[in-house]
């Protein structure tokens, strides 16, 4: 009897299976070879690489990982995990400014796509954690550079006093002003708390995606749309009748919020 | 008896649960409601808190503790608040500290928070102008003798006048 033979498509789909059994299993290196098998056969099918990526990453591998991930993006650019996964390894490389470039575009891709709020969530937090290490590394620049200029200042100050030793006060008030200055620009880089407005009622925390009910109240908007499908449709604050249709997105109070953030990079901490 | 758990599984804080959580403590710690102290537990998950009576009222000079637990979907569910021994004696109080309070059951809202709560508990309190247990006192706590939380209790809310 004449079996049908396998083309070789459909091989590659059977070892993506296996492979995708083994990696449930935790067997990574067993998944990995059969990624790697199914990518053999074909290796135009973007998945096949990003679910070998996903085993390197579970592996710490990350150069293996961003480099099955740019091989994905080459055959499929719209992939959200390919994009989530180079961000990743890009932050771990500590090269932030790229990691938030694809950890952007993977939020963008994960927000129009329907992969689920789960995913978002999980790019959001990475995301956060980017602009937060990138924030950090610009301020201790900033700081090193200001307290550098801060210690010159004063030692030319000190010079030209004891000089002109009868002018005493004057440079007394000068050298107060110059060290208030100081203070002034490296203020926006200590950590401090972030204002109540830019933070949702439910949630605590700094608004991503605000919302407005007709009752005046922002909340942000995973939160409110929650609330008003498990606890009931009203405002929370307010307890006027409220349904999903009447809420509006608050566009001045989100770019206020980019605005902040822009300044105030360490707010990007999450707990 | 334990007063904990209600038999209920202790689930873990989601993290939404937990970020708030985190933001009401510190936020308490800056600015605590008046009357109330909180008791450092090991736990963000459960909180202890003393209240005292309020000067000029029927429990002025008494001190009391509240036990919050908070479930896995704070605020989008409401945290189980009751009285730990002894509970004070309030016709909306029963001896076994479950509080019959709306806000604490059907009419919770993700925007209200620990501190107002608190608020509301301390005002039930100071409202009322006599110190005896709920009629149905007997009856409803033999009926939580198996651990049963308010939450589960199918209230019917006395009058706002106490």
């Amino acid at each position: 009897m004449a079996r049908e033979v396998a083309t070789p498509e459909k091989q590659a789909e059977l070892l993506k299976d296996q492979g995708n059994l083994y990696f449930k299993k935790e067997r990574l290196g067993a998944a990995i070879e059969a990624y790697t098998e199914a990518i053999t056969l074909c290796p135009k099918v973007p998945v096949y690489w990003t679910n070998r990526a996903l085993c390197h990453r579970k592996r710490n591998a990350w150069d293996l990982v961003e480099a099955d991930c740019r091989k994905a993006l080459e055959l499929d650019n719209s992939s959200t995990k390919a994009h989530y996964m180079l961000g990743l390894a890009l932050l771990q490389g500590k090269r932030y400014s790229d990691a938030i470039a694809e950890l952007e575009k993977a939020l963008e891709l994960g927000r129009s796509g329907k992969s689920g709020s789960y995913m978002v969530e999980e790019i959001w937090q990475e995301l956060a954690k980017a602009r937060y290490s990138e924030w950090e590394q610009a301020a201790s620049v900033r700081q090193h550079q200001q307290q550098e200029l801060k210690e010159a200042q004063l030692l030319a100050n000190e010079r030209k006093m004891s000089e002109l030793s009868n002018c005493n006060e004057k440079y007394q008030e000068r050298l107060q002003t110059l060290s208030d200055v100081f203070e002034k620009a490296s203020a926006p880089d200590r950590p401090a708390e972030v204002p109540d407005h830019f933070c949702c009622k439910i949630t605590m925390d700094l608004f991503r995606d605000p919302v407005i009910t007709p009752s005046g109240v922002t909340y942000e908007r995973s939160a409110l749309l929650e609330h008003l499908r498990k606890v009931g449709n009203f405002d929370p604050l307010t307890r006027t009748p409220l349904t999903p249709e009447q809420v509006f997105p608050n566009l001045a109070l989100k770019e206020a919020v980019q605005a902040f953030l822009a300044e105030h990079g360490w707010a990007y901490k999450t707990y | 008896m334990s007063s904990s758990g209600y038999g209920q599984k202790e689930k873990v804080l989601s993290r939404i649960a937990a970020t708030r959580l985190q933001k009401e403590l510190t936020e308490w710690q800056v600015n605590p409601p008046c009357g109330f102290e909180h008791k450092v537990t090991e736990s963000l998950q459960r909180w202890i808190i003393e209240v005292h009576g309020a000067p000029g009222t029927l429990y002025e000079g008494e001190t009391f503790h509240l036990q919050v637990d908070f479930p896995e979907h704070y605020p989008m569910e409401a945290p189980v608040v009751i009285f730990m021994q002894i509970p004070p004696l309030h016709p909306h109080i029963y001896s076994n500290g479950h509080i019959c309070l709306d806000i604490l059951y059907d009419s919770w809202s993700p925007a209200m928070t620990v501190s107002s709560i608190c608020i509301s508990i301390l005002s039930m309190l100071s409202s009322s102008t006599v110190k005896a247990r709920p009629p149905d006192d007997d009856r409803y706590v033999r009926n939580c003798r198996n651990g049963r939380s308010p939450k589960e209790t199918r209230w019917w809310f006395h009058d706002d006048k106490v």
